[in-house]
């Protein structure tokens, strides 16, 4: 009875185990591990800030100061920028079309997709936003690119 | 990752104690003079150790059995999984590569050990660098129950087992079909199954039932084959595989063709390659006992 008794704690311990197992997200999003999946935290750690790997703040041109650069990233304007309105680039997509990443040119542009006007944003020669960044980004594009 | 590399340290703690309990639940040793009569009779006695025409080995094609390794012995196999496709290019260019034997494969090492009556622990590598440590306690038995039952955990992680693990759980259900065969039904539960955080996944888990089914058609020959429905997260496809297998004294080898390279848990959690691509591959195991 003890050997079946342990077995079973064997197996409960593995099952505990599981609970933890899990890849953490600060892994992944290198120079902005604090990165996640809502607007408020790609507002903080992607629009707003320079990140530690030299990649600029989307704020410094997308401000809504300069009547030549499209687009008001700053905080409490991003959300109305981005979903659901239209490219001024592109007309033919909109920036964030929400659970389609794919078709959402805001993704085209950070990826630097072969069907993009101008150029790849951040602009100049990088650093861009790395793989893990671009994930948690259209992770939120996924989920419904929610004001959130 | 930090509860889990506890969990490490927990696990063969826990093992030692089972250990333990079975010798605590060993019968009193008889006197001196009988000790090593006795043992040598239990182990010619031991049941575990006879030859079981319908389940040879310890798994179908990657799925476990429930045949149960004797105490203290210990078995071995090698898996290889081709990478050429098939399908790719026309008869010709497939003979030209040998079947697929030219191209490069996964290959797998694999070593278990009989702790006790009833429970094996194993580890497995695989050539992508993944390592899984596996146990396997066998609760029912044929004849002495009208199925075999068993419970399996494993817990594979990549790179040596230093990144992104993935633990299982589950039964391994048998019927054998008298001397010609069993069949098997294999609910397993794998969690971390994907790769990323589960922040940016819908699905973390896989739950999977494990169908195998080992036929003898000659006195030494077996027809197998393995498909594993999945639902939770499926990348790739089903895994599904047939062979044919050959049982040479303690050897088994077994010719597979499958859809594709998984052999660890994890791994045939993550499914196929997708596409109509299939794979030729083989087995070849050896008991010492």
């Amino acid at each position: 009875m003890r050997f079946r008794v342990l077995c079973l704690v064997v197996a409960a311990a593995v099952f505990a185990g599981t609970v933890a197992c899990d890849e953490s997200l600060s892994s992944l999003t290198g120079p902005t591990p604090n990165l996640e999946p809502t607007l408020s935290s790609i507002q903080k750690e992607i629009f707003d800030t320079t990140d530690s790997s030299g990649r600029l703040a989307c704020i410094n041109c997308h401000n809504g100061r300069n009547p030549f650069v499209p687009g008001n990233l700053t905080a409490g304007a991003s959300y109305a920028t981005l979903v659901g309105t239209r490219s001024v680039e592109k007309p033919a997509l909109v920036r964030v079309a929400p659970g389609d990443p794919a078709n959402s040119y805001f993704i085209h542009k950070l990826e630097g997709g072969p069907a993009i006007v101008g150029e790849r944003m951040p602009r100049g020669t990088g650093p861009y936003l790395t793989a893990g960044q671009m994930l948690v980004i259209r992770r939120w594009i996924e989920l419904g690119a929610a004001n959130d | 990752m930090t509860a889990c590399r506890r969990l490490f340290v927990l696990l063969p703690a826990l093992v030692a104690a089972l250990s333990s309990a079975a010798q605590a639940q060993t019968p009193p040793d008889p006197p001196a003079n009988a000790e090593g009569s006795a043992a040598a009779q239990a182990a010619v006695d031991d049941p575990d150790r006879d030859f079981n025409r319908s389940q040879p080995d310890f798994v179908v094609v990657n799925l476990p059995t429930t045949l149960r390794l004797p105490k203290f012995k210990s078995a071995f196999r090698v898996t290889h999984r081709f990478g050429r496709p098939l399908g790719q290019g026309d008869f010709g260019e497939l003979a030209e590569d040998l079947f697929g034997l030219d191209s490069g494969a996964q290959i797998g090492l694999e070593y278990r050990f009989g702790l006790m009556r009833g429970l094996q622990v194993g580890i497995h590598r695989t050539s992508d660098r993944t390592i899984e440590f596996f146990t396997q306690y066998s609760v029912w038995s044929q004849p002495d129950a009208p199925i075999g039952l068993g419970i399996i955990a494993s817990m594979d992680g990549t790179d040596n087992f230093t990144d992104s693990y993935t633990p299982a759980i589950g039964a391994v259900v048998s019927r054998e079909l008298g001397r010609y065969g069993a069949i098997y039904v294999e609910p397993m539960w794998v969690n971390n199954s994907n790769r990323l955080p589960s922040e940016l996944v819908d699905d973390n888990d896989t739950f999977m039932v494990g169908l195998g089914a080992r036929v003898r058609v000659r006195p030494t020959v077996y027809i197998v084959g393995e498909f594993i429905p999945r639902t939770g997260n499926t990348p790739g496809v089903n895994h599904g595989t047939f062979g044919i297998e050959k049982v040479a004294g303690g050897h088994t080898f077994q010719l597979n063709f499958s859809d594709g390279f998984g052999t660890t848990m994890g791994q045939l959690a993550r499914g196929g390659t997708g596409g109509d691509d299939w794979y030729l591959g083989f087995n070849i195991s050896r008991k010492f006992f």
